[in-house]
């Protein structure tokens, strides 16, 4: 493959196409911006202070949007349970795969308890620093993933990770109703939450607790995944 | 000579058209893979980087100079002069499920790859058939 190859003509006038287009909506967008742009978070930072949750992405994301994010939970469940359908592994038995290496090894058991640890701090702390449910649920899903494939010994017991999910599942819906009969909205926050607490561990409600249980279920959930796509590996 | 530089990059309408310059250059550049390329793998690859253009569409857009993180810490008592935090909230969430999706696509595709031994998509056709 030689380094000189002739450009197509379609190509070239492809390019000065977009060049023309970015120039035009930048000229659009420089000329008619706003000097006061209303935004629709101020609403939710003015409502945020409330809550008594310092971190206001978390009130946003458990509270305000709380319908959605349990819709979006429902995605990642079915999306899990299609990968478990599509890569079933068909044959029984366990063929012993290669031993990992030393590095690997040696590695897995230095780091995968910090991880651990790590990610479940993310994800109670979430409402007071950066973090939270999500990012704590696929950092733990990172550990495991760690551990998996530096051990052939390793497993997790699929049993134990149906019960968890369905726990945060189901508890994620009955705190919404308990709100809904309490409060007379679904996720009311029906906890105390004084904003002179704000700060402390325990401040915020059911902020927190309905974060965790977010954290449960996007960590197991995304473990499931990474040991089905694992097995299905050492099957081939 | 610097100073005028840095001064004029530090407006706040550039600090926007970057960020929607580039995040539009990163979204044609997955499109032209989606386009173009026929390998599943790399057609799944070019999706992910449209959907990366994106995050970086709406948090660039989200940041304001001169504006705190929405979060209380030190020295900051009060939920004034932050930055909107709908869309981080709407990113970390797409974050996880676009992640998830993924992999669920990935897994039929080299299913369909151990069933058939195709890995071009024009060739998938075995329904028409």
């Amino acid at each position: 493959m030689s380094l000189k190859r002739t450009i197509p003509m379609t190509t070239v006038s492809g390019f000065a196409v977009s060049a023309f287009f970015v120039v035009t909506i930048l000229n659009i967008l420089i000329k008619n911006m706003p000097s006061n742009i209303y935004r629709a978070g101020d609403e939710l930072l003015k409502l945020n202070s409330s809550e008594g949750v310092a971190n206001a992405v978390t009130t946003v994301v458990v509270y305000f949007r709380g319908f959605d994010t349990l819709g979006e939970i429902a995605v990642l469940f079915i999306a899990s349970l299609g990968i478990g359908l599509v890569l079933k592994s068909t044959t029984k038995e366990k063929i012993e795969s290669e031993e990992s290496n030393f590095m690997l090894k040696t590695g897995a058991k230095l780091l995968s308890p910090i991880i651990l640890i790590f990610g479940l701090y993310i994800m109670i702390y979430g409402h007071l620093s950066v973090g939270g449910g999500f990012q704590g649920g696929v950092i733990i899903a990172s550990g495991v993933l760690l551990l998996l494939t530096s051990s052939n010994h390793f497993h997790i017991s699929h049993r134990v990770v149906e019960r968890l999910e369905t726990f945060a599942g189901v508890s994620y819906v009955m705190i919404g109703l308990i709100g809904l009969i309490v409060m007379d909205s679904f996720l009311g926050n029906f906890l105390p939450h004084n904003i002179s607490q704000m700060g402390l561990l325990l401040s915020g409600g059911i902020i927190p607790i309905i974060y965790i249980i977010v954290g449960i279920k996007v960590g197991s959930e995304m473990s499931v995944i990474v040991d089905n796509m694992l097995k299905r590996d050492i099957d081939d | 000579m610097i100073e005028t530089i840095l001064n004029f990059l530090n407006q706040k309408e550039v600090i926007q058209a970057t960020v929607v310059i580039g995040s539009m250059g990163l979204f044609l550049i997955g499109l032209f893979g989606l386009l173009t390329q026929r390998h599943f793998i790399k057609l799944f690859i070019s999706i992910e980087i449209m959907e990366v253009s994106i995050f970086l569409l709406f948090i660039g857009l989200s940041f304001q100079r001169g504006l705190t993180a929405p979060m209380l810490g030190d020295g900051i008592k009060t939920f004034t002069n932050m930055n909107d935090p709908i869309p981080h909230a709407m990113i970390l969430t797409a974050i996880v499920i676009g992640m998830a999706v993924l992999a669920l696509g990935v897994s039929m595709a080299i299913e369909y790859h151990k069933l058939t031994g195709i890995t071009d998509v024009d060739k998938m056709n075995r329904l028409r058939n």
